[in-house]
């Protein structure tokens, strides 16, 4: 593991559930390897390796994306849509995690690939409950696809 | 009949040949025996000719050789006596043997053997008389009488000549015995041949008449097949005589058929008269050739047209087309009647004056023999002034129409504001007070050490809130979503469903003794998500308000009432006009029916949220899901007794109840 290796990128805007969200994280010390995406735009650069990520590499993905789907610039379900349907990312486990549970957002963000779907709970303790739990199954009980597939897949890509 | 004549007639043929060859070999047979016996008789006859001549001829030979002995024997006597009555003797007897030789050569004229004979036998003669007449001169003249030797000599020449006439006769004789002979071998040969004859025709005749029974036998049996054959004829003759009989009898009766056919046709030509003034009375009535020219129009379509009829017969139909009718309108027309079907259909015309008329028509084509239409007729009714009222209906339509979409579009809009609206509660109101449960919760938390125990109880006031508000929240959003939400109506099992809540509200009866009652439900056709809603709230209820029932170890929580009783809660149904009705049931605390109408109004509480919490949507929810069913819901209530919520799911929801039986089974 080198110093790209990446556990988490969280996709929030708002400041007080980023704070909220990595409060909980590092309690659970599941915030020692993360980067926090302030929009939708920012969240494709870094996941794309361009512009300001450009000397990232497709081979150190993040275990975890954190999606919000009320984001500026581009929306929580465009940078689904757009991670799922290249073959370099489609492979990395995107939780929405969002205030709504509103079926429409459910039946597309399912549609488009989404791993998981949490509704933030209004209670903190919940909540934290919630992050724990995510944060244990993906980082620790999951087994990532690995890289090299991924390398393949994206060679093969025209 | 033709066949047996082609049978017959190589038969008749031959038969024919047959009898024709036996008779002319018969006739033949008759004529050769008459030939033979009249030959007989001729050859018999011939004989006797024959033995008389040969008599004739010895009487000829002995007549003359007996006068020239008597000339001779005169001679000498004479020549010896002188005497001259011998003289004349011999005279008469020398002339007499020149006439007997004359008479003998035409005798024996058929013969040369005889004529020779009788050359020698005359020249014997002539000698033997030359010498008697020489001795006979010799005494005349001489008076001498002969010497020896000329004696002798007329001896020896009488004896010559007397030979020589029997070897004549001696000649006849043979001669007439050969005749005799060949006739008698020709007797016996004609005997033969009649004898013959006879046995042959006789063999004729046998088998004359062996042919002529076998051709009796075989014209028999021809007799026979004839009378077969007959029978046959005759049977086929009876027959064909029954077919003709009963087709005239048919024709007969067709006769009578057409003679009564032709009494209809005029009872059914004076009823098509009554008819077409009947229809002419109430319709507009023309005719056209197949080519659409009119050949006749009736009053009301002068009328309405307002063109005479003269000025419309010989005119194409053409004449009245307003122009309404796009081309294909009248093609199909022609199309259907022009092969043989009926068309019926509103056209729009034009009058002389070119106005506008609407006939309701029907247009029959005529078909002739050769199943085409010989002209076409059509039928109408003035239907102007209902298409003048449907187009008025149109357009209020129309405008009806238009503005049911310019409101449609409205509530459209105003449903997606609400959409957008509540989307952005459940995005933009839950993110706030996370926030202030969150933070407030980390302020306990990591500086509840230095916090003051009443700012500490205000922040668990503030938490607290955040939470009500939170399940406020969601439920307000819980009920927007049941508005909106589609119905997907499917056959379901309702004790399932009530099974499946119960399950579900396992956390708010534990530790309490609740006795659940719960019959037979029927099977419905209903949304199962939004039915199961209903449920939970319901039962929800009565669990919250039987809590001061007794509990699990018979002590009550609150004093009233009577803290013996333990929870009940019952789910039932009964049919009642024609459909279910679903109950659920409690002993819980009840309310009183005077503020039974605010029951299911939205934030509508009967109960303070210190006795029993709530946010006062759950029931509203329960009456958006029924309604949205076509049911209604309503409920009874006895302050400390209880409460009974009942409701249906529309009249036509219900499922055959046959399926009720198989949940029966699970239930407990």
């Amino acid at each position: 593991m080198n110093s790209g290796d990446l556990d988490i990128l969280l996709v929030e805007d708002n400041q007080d559930d980023m704070d909220l969200a990595l409060h909980a994280l590092k309690r659970e010390k599941l915030a020692n390897r993360i980067f926090v995406a302030r929009d939708g735009e920012e969240a494709l650069d870094f996941l794309f390796c361009r512009g300001a990520f450009a000397q990232r590499s497709f081979e150190h993905p993040p275990k975890l994306v954190l999606l919000d789907l009320k984001l500026p610039k581009v929306d929580g379900m465009e940078v689904l849509k757009q991670i799922k349907s290249d073959p370099r990312t489609k492979t990395i486990p995107i939780v929405i995690m969002t205030s709504s549970k509103e079926e429409r957002d459910l039946v597309s963000g399912y549609n488009l690939g989404a791993n998981s779907y949490i509704q933030k709970p209004v209670d903190f303790d919940q909540f934290r409950e919630t992050v724990k739990s995510v944060g244990l199954y993906w980082l620790v009980i999951n087994q990532p696809a690995p890289v090299s597939g991924v390398r393949e897949l994206a060679a093969a890509r025209p | 009949m033709k066949f047996s004549e082609q049978v017959d007639a190589p038969i008749e043929a031959n038969l024919r040949r047959r009898v024709a060859g036996g008779f002319i070999l018969a006739t033949l047979m008759t004529v050769l025996l008459g030939f033979l016996s009249w030959r007989s008789a001729q050859l018999a006859a011939d004989d006797a000719d024959w033995v008389a001549h040969t008599y004739t001829v010895m009487d000829a030979i002995e007549l003359m050789s007996r006068h020239v002995a008597a000339a001779e024997s005169s001679a000498r006597t004479f020549s010896m006596t002188g005497q001259d009555s011998w003289l004349t003797q011999y005279e008469t007897a020398s002339s007499t043997v020149a006439q007997d030789e004359d008479a003998l050569r035409s005798l024996t004229a058929d013969n040369p053997n005889q004529q020779r004979r009788l050359d020698v036998l005359e020249a014997q003669v002539r000698s033997a008389l030359k010498l008697a007449e020489t001795i006979v001169a010799k005494r005349s003249q001489l008076h001498a009488a002969p010497g020896a030797s000329e004696v002798l000599q007329i001896e020896r020449l009488m004896n010559v000549v007397l030979v020589a006439g029997q070897e004549m006769r001696a000649e006849e004789v043979q001669l007439l015995s050969r005749r005799t002979q060949k006739t008698k071998a020709g007797r016996r040969f004609t005997g033969f041949v009649i004898v013959v004859g006879i046995f042959v025709g006789a063999g004729l005749l046998a088998l004359a008449r062996l042919a002529i029974n076998h051709e009796l036998d075989v014209s028999a049996q021809g007799r026979e097949e004839l009378k077969i054959s007959n029978a046959s004829l005759e049977q086929r003759v009876e027959q064909r005589t029954t077919a003709l009989q009963s087709e005239i009898t048919e024709r007969r009766q067709a006769e009578d058929a057409a003679n009564e056919s032709l009494a209809t046709s005029e009872a059914a030509l004076k009823d098509l008269a009554d008819q077409k003034f009947a229809l002419d009375q109430h319709a507009i009535v023309a005719v056209t050739d197949v080519q659409g020219t009119i050949t006749y129009v009736n009053d009301k379509f002068c009328a309405i047209s307002q063109y005479s009829e003269d000025e419309l017969i010989g005119q194409n139909h053409r004449i009245l087309n307003s122009g309404h009718h796009p081309k294909e309108f009248f093609q199909q027309m022609y199309h259907i009647i022009a092969n043989g079907g009926v068309w019926h259909g509103e056209i729009q015309n034009r009058t002389k004056d070119g106005s506008i008329y609407w006939v309701d028509t029907t247009i029959v084509p005529f078909i002739g023999a050769d199943g085409k239409p010989q002209q076409y007729v059509a039928i109408r009714a003035d239907v102007t002034e209902r298409k003048l009222a449907e187009k008025e209906i149109q357009e209020l339509n129309d405008d009806l129409e238009l503005r049911v979409a310019e409101r449609t579009a409205q509530l459209e809009t105003a449903n997606k504001e609400l959409e957008a609206f509540s989307y952005s509660v459940s995005h933009d109101l839950r993110a706030p007070l996370r926030h202030i449960g969150g933070f407030s919760k980390l302020l306990v938390e990591e500086f509840g050490s230095s916090l003051d125990p009443n700012a500490k109880h205000y922040v668990e006031r503030i938490q607290s809130g955040t939470q009500k508000m939170g399940v406020l929240v969601d439920e307000l959003l819980n009920l927007a979503r049941v508005g909106r939400h589609a119905l997907s109506l499917q056959p379901t099992r309702l004790n399932s469903i009530v099974a499946e809540v119960i399950a579900i509200l396992q956390p708010d009866s534990q530790g309490r003794q609740i006795e659940w009652a719960i019959a037979d439900l029927p099977a419905v056709e209903c949304d199962p998500v939004l039915v199961k809603q209903v449920f939970q709230n319901l039962l929800s209820n009565a669990l919250k308000f039987t809590r001061p029932r007794a509990d699990a170890d018979g002590s009550a929580r609150t004093g009233t009432p009577a803290p013996t009783l333990h929870a009940v809660i019952e789910v039932s149904h009964k049919e009642e006009v024609g459909q279910s009705v679903f109950m659920v049931r409690d002993n819980g605390v009840g309310f009183s029916m005077k503020y039974v109408d605010k029951l299911f109004g939205v934030f509508q509480r009967l109960h303070s949220a210190e006795e029993f919490e709530g946010t006062g949507i759950g029931l509203v929810t329960v009456q958006r899901i029924v309604q949205k069913h076509g049911g209604r819901v309503w409920a009874e209530a006895v302050p400390g007794k209880g409460a009974t919520f009942y409701f249906t799911l529309g009249v036509e929801k219900q499922v055959e109840s046959k399926s009720s039986g198989a949940t029966a089974g699970g239930q407990s």
